[in-house]
């Protein structure tokens, strides 16, 4: 058993932990991370990226279903769900490999195995060579999060799997009940869709994609059914039993008997075994209490990402792992800032959302003047054949204030940022009406919904 | 030898030209530093310009009874050796010429000491004018108004000649928080828009952004992200509490109006039996709206801003803007603060008007249900503190405002008129009033109308 001093130890490699650790050693620190799985965490190797493989594929086979509206004919093609599976294995594969190739350039060294705090500057890594120790000044953790289930749902990756089995399966099921309409759950239900499974979508609260804007609920509910996907909202799951053909979901009424069942109810932290009680860690709701720069209550231990609370995002926690690195390095970086981090689910058509919902926005006592821009009426979504969605901007009525952003359609995700920067320059309105955007592009409905909010939009 | 500038120096907050009343000194005398070059009349005062360079006088060139900009050159100082054809060439043709010479460029910078020329003597006449130019210390805005302005005032206010210089740095390496190198106020447009509707004056407040870039939480008056936590530990000595947001923004401000704007006060006393007795008459009145003695102070200073617009104004830069509309600004006291939200238009509402307006702008103040416009635009403030049994007090300006009058409480005191030695109820006003807006008198006279109007209330109801 070796003990090994570093400047920082980082525990886990998943977007927190690698961007923490390399912007620790871009800041002239010695870094160490641990890691018990490939480095790149849930979101390289068994989230964000496997599932955007996925959902290219179930785009190009959309897109091949429809190629008759393109003019082009094609006859018996054959999408193989196994394959698509292993294209996205691939893919997280050359990311993961991507983090451990940033690791070397920037001289990290990786401790496979699993890390426990024996004090709050001492982590011990028990890996399958044996017991390390690493004793550092400041450690920062960032394990992450796993997939939580409903009480007396236990998820054996088989009939009732969490995304953690989505991504790994090869085999699509014929018939699917995804429990919880988030952006996971949201995601899963367009990928099966797309390669012929069918598909329920079942959600507790009154609509999907519960936390987005109602508006964009409304739009994704209506094209999922146009697409022959069930949606069932505001239903109570009260047991889930294995039964029929596969397991039985009873709804408190309706009995709902599928060959398989996806968790995607959400995610807890990832907080046992590692040692939190032994320093005494405040925790809060399930999640590591933190300062604005990430410091737990214990001084020299950080935490960041999904384990250090809500949204659990991979961007913002690659953000707090630079404010983490950057506060252990001596610098005094900014906060991030929870209230301008983009929201992207990236289901067809994609979401994607900055700020306050219109009626978050009111219910604060805000005079709201709201902007809308479907895609109907932008020259190049027509062109694309992407038609469906809106962008809406809504904004504070005598200032201009970007309040909030909830796009629903192509690229979606990729038309928020030009909203997320305003935001963080404090732009209004005004100056990205005094934005040109190039034509014919689909960022132009951004320009036409806030157009539309001071009610000047030009093409509709 | 040395080759020294004589230009025409900023003796004053205000002055930007200044005129010759006559030359001390002719062209060849022989000068020692600190002698008497000129007479200057500025818009304030006539003031002797002085000499900070030795040598010949050897060229004048604004001659007595003309005037020229702060900054043109109007003399030159040298030995009889030097050459000095290119910088009397440069110097603008006559009086008030056009800013073209470098020394211009800075106009706080009336001359700096004397330049040792650098070897040939050809060369002299250049060195000194870049050797104004070189140091171009971030420009002070000058022409922008109020404090920005006001702190070269510090300066300009310390006499002609060396005096001046010496401090000049003072006032450039003081530049309002947000306020950069050329006057331009580094802010979020967002937070222009805010500041622009709530009143605010960007140039007053320090940026949290990066690089001192002023954001909303700024012009809000945050205080910024995590304050520190109120200790709460049983039998401390003490406690830090956190300012809150309004203190703040008071701790800011206050400072930013009483340092640079030259307050004086004028007191006067009010008889107000009378309005004591009207007003119990009109309180007797069934489904009127009950009238506080503030608001026949309202009224009275609305009919009073009136007649006397003068007090109803504010320093604009370079211009004393007036306002023709009597916009007053209520204090109201809060728990942590106070705040002032404006009652319009008071010139043009009835007493009853202005007695159930006031009192909703009150009630709101204290439940922070004020609207924004509701805080900014006021021309004239009233800061009442009779409700505290205060005798008289004096109250700091809130700028851009050009007065504000601290009301205190009406007591009963005993008084000496024709009949005698008898019982009366007095009030006493105190007006802060703006020097540069206004002088005694006219703060004395607009208090004596206000006064009248009390004194013979029926006025205020017709």
């Amino acid at each position: 058993m070796a003990t090994h001093k570093f400047d920082v130890a980082v525990v886990g490699t998943g977007p927190g932990g690698y961007v923490a650790a390399i912007r620790c050693a871009q800041l002239g620190l010695s870094v160490a991370t641990v890691e018990d799985d490939r480095p790149g965490g849930v979101c390289l190797n068994w989230g964000c990226i496997p599932t955007k493989a996925l959902l290219r594929n179930a785009e190009v086979v959309n897109l091949l279903s429809h190629a008759a509206d393109f003019g082009i004919r094609v006859s018996g093609f054959e999408a193989s769900y196994a394959e698509a599976v292993q294209r996205s294995r691939r893919v997280a594969d050359r990311m993961a490999k991507g983090v451990e190739f940033l690791f070397r350039k920037n001289k990290i060294t990786l401790f496979p195995g699993r890390g426990t705090l024996r004090a709050k500057n001492v982590v011990e890594v028990k890996g399958t060579g044996g017991v390390e120790t690493l004793e550092a000044r400041a450690v920062i953790l960032a394990t992450g999060s796993e997939p939580k289930s409903l009480p007396g749902v236990a998820i054996d990756e088989k009939a009732v799997i969490s995304s953690n089995g989505a991504v790994r399966s090869e085999a699509a099921p014929r018939s699917i009940a995804v429990i919880g309409a988030g952006a996971v759950g949201v995601e899963f239900a367009d990928i099966y869709a797309s390669y012929g499974v069918q598909v329920t979508l079942l959600e507790a609260l009154p609509r999907v994609v519960p936390v987005e804007d109602e508006e964009v609920s409304k739009e994704l509910a209506r094209t999922f059914a146009r697409r022959g996907i069930t949606v069932k909202t505001g239903v109570k799951v009260a047991a889930v039993k294995p039964g029929g053909s596969g397991v039985v979901v009873d709804l408190g009424g309706e009995q709902l008997e599928v060959e398989r069942v996806l968790m995607a109810v959400g995610r807890a932290a990832k907080l046992t075994g590692l040692g939190l009680e032994t320093v005494g860690v405040q925790l809060e709701r399930g999640f590591v209490k933190v300062s604005p720069h990430m410091e737990t209550s214990v001084k020299g231990l950080y935490a960041i990402g999904d384990m250090a609370g809500a949204p659990l995002l991979a961007h913002k926690a690659m953000a707090e792992g630079v404010v983490a690195a950057e506060a252990i390095a001596g610098k005094s970086p900014r906060p991030v800032d929870y209230g301008n981090v983009p929201s992207c689910t990236y289901c067809r058509p994609q979401i994607a959302s900055i700020g306050s919902t219109e009626a978050r926005a009111r219910e604060k006592g805000r005079e709201v003047s709201v902007g809308r821009f479907p895609f109907t009426a932008s020259g190049k979504a027509v062109a694309l054949g992407e038609t469906e969605g809106f962008v809406k901007v809504v904004a504070d009525k005598a200032t201009g204030e970007i309040l909030g952003v909830h796009i629903i359609g192509p690229e979606a995700t990729e038309i928020i940022h030009e909203f997320t920067l305003g935001r963080t320059l404090e732009a209004t309105l005004e100056e990205i009406i005094h934005t040109i955007h190039a034509h014919p592009t689909l960022s132009e409905a951004a320009l036409e919904a806030t157009l539309a909010a001071l009610g000047q939009a030009i093409h509709i | 030898m040395a080759v020294t500038k004589v230009v025409m120096p900023k003796l004053s907050e205000a002055m930007e030209t200044g005129k010759i009343i006559k030359w001390l000194k002719k062209e060849g005398d022989r000068i020692q530093g600190g002698d008497i070059l000129a007479e200057v009349e500025t818009d304030k005062a006539d003031v002797e310009m002085e000499a900070f360079g030795a040598g010949v006088l050897r060229k004048i060139l604004i001659p007595a009874g003309d005037t020229a900009p702060i900054g043109t050159l109007i003399g030159v100082i040298a030995e009889p050796g030097d050459d000095i054809t290119a910088l009397v060439a440069s110097a603008p043709a006559g009086a008030g010429g056009a800013a073209s010479s470098g020394a211009q460029k800075t106009p706080l910078r009336p001359e700096p000491a004397p330049v040792p020329p650098p070897g040939a003597a050809s060369a002299a006449p250049q060195a000194p004018r870049q050797a104004v130019a070189a140091p171009s210390a971030p420009q002070v805005p000058v022409a922008r108004p109020a404090l920005v302005g006001a702190q070269a005032s510090v300066v300009a206010g310390v006499g002609p000649g060396q005096a001046v210089i010496a401090s000049v740095p003072a006032a450039v390496a003081a530049p309002a928080a947000g306020a950069s190198a050329g006057g331009r106020v580094k802010a979020s447009p967002l937070a222009k828009k805010i500041a622009a509707q709530t009143g605010v004056d960007l140039r007053l407040i320090q940026g949290s952004g990066p690089g001192g870039r002023i954001i909303r939480r700024d012009v809000e008056g945050a205080g910024g992200a995590a304050l520190p936590a109120a200790s709460t530990a049983s039998g401390a000595e003490f406690e830090d509490v956190p300012l809150s947001q309004i203190r703040a923004a008071i701790a800011r401000r206050m400072p930013l109006s009483k340092a640079p704007v030259p307050h004086f006060y004028v007191t006067s006393e009010v008889a107000m039996d009378r309005a004591w007795e009207l007003r119990e008459q009109l309180n007797a009145l069934e489904g009127q709206p009950k009238i506080s003695v503030n608001d026949f102070v309202i009224r009275a200073c609305a009919l009073a801003l009136l007649k006397h617009p003068g007090v109803n104004a504010s320093l604009q830069g370079d211009a004393i803007r007036v306002y023709h509309r009597a916009h007053i600004g209520i204090a109201v006291a809060l728990d942590d603060g106070l705040i002032t939200p404006v009652l319009r238009d008071c010139h043009a509402k009835p007493l009853a008007q202005i007695a159930a307006e006031s009192r909703d702008l009150a009630e709101r103040a204290r439940n922070r249900k004020l609207r924004a416009p509701e805080l900014s635009g006021a021309t004239f403030s009233i800061s009442n503190l009779g409700m505290f049994d205060v005798a008289e007090f004096s109250a700091i300006i809130n700028p851009p405002e050009g007065a504000i009058l601290a009301v205190g409480s009406v007591r009963r005191v005993p008084v000496v008129d024709d009949a005698g030695l008898g019982v009366g109820r007095r009030m006493m006003l105190t007006i802060s009033c703006d020097h540069r807006v206004m002088d005694g008198a006219m703060g004395a006279r607009f208090l004596q109308d206000v006064k009248r109007l009390l004194e013979e209330p029926l006025r205020l109801l017709v």
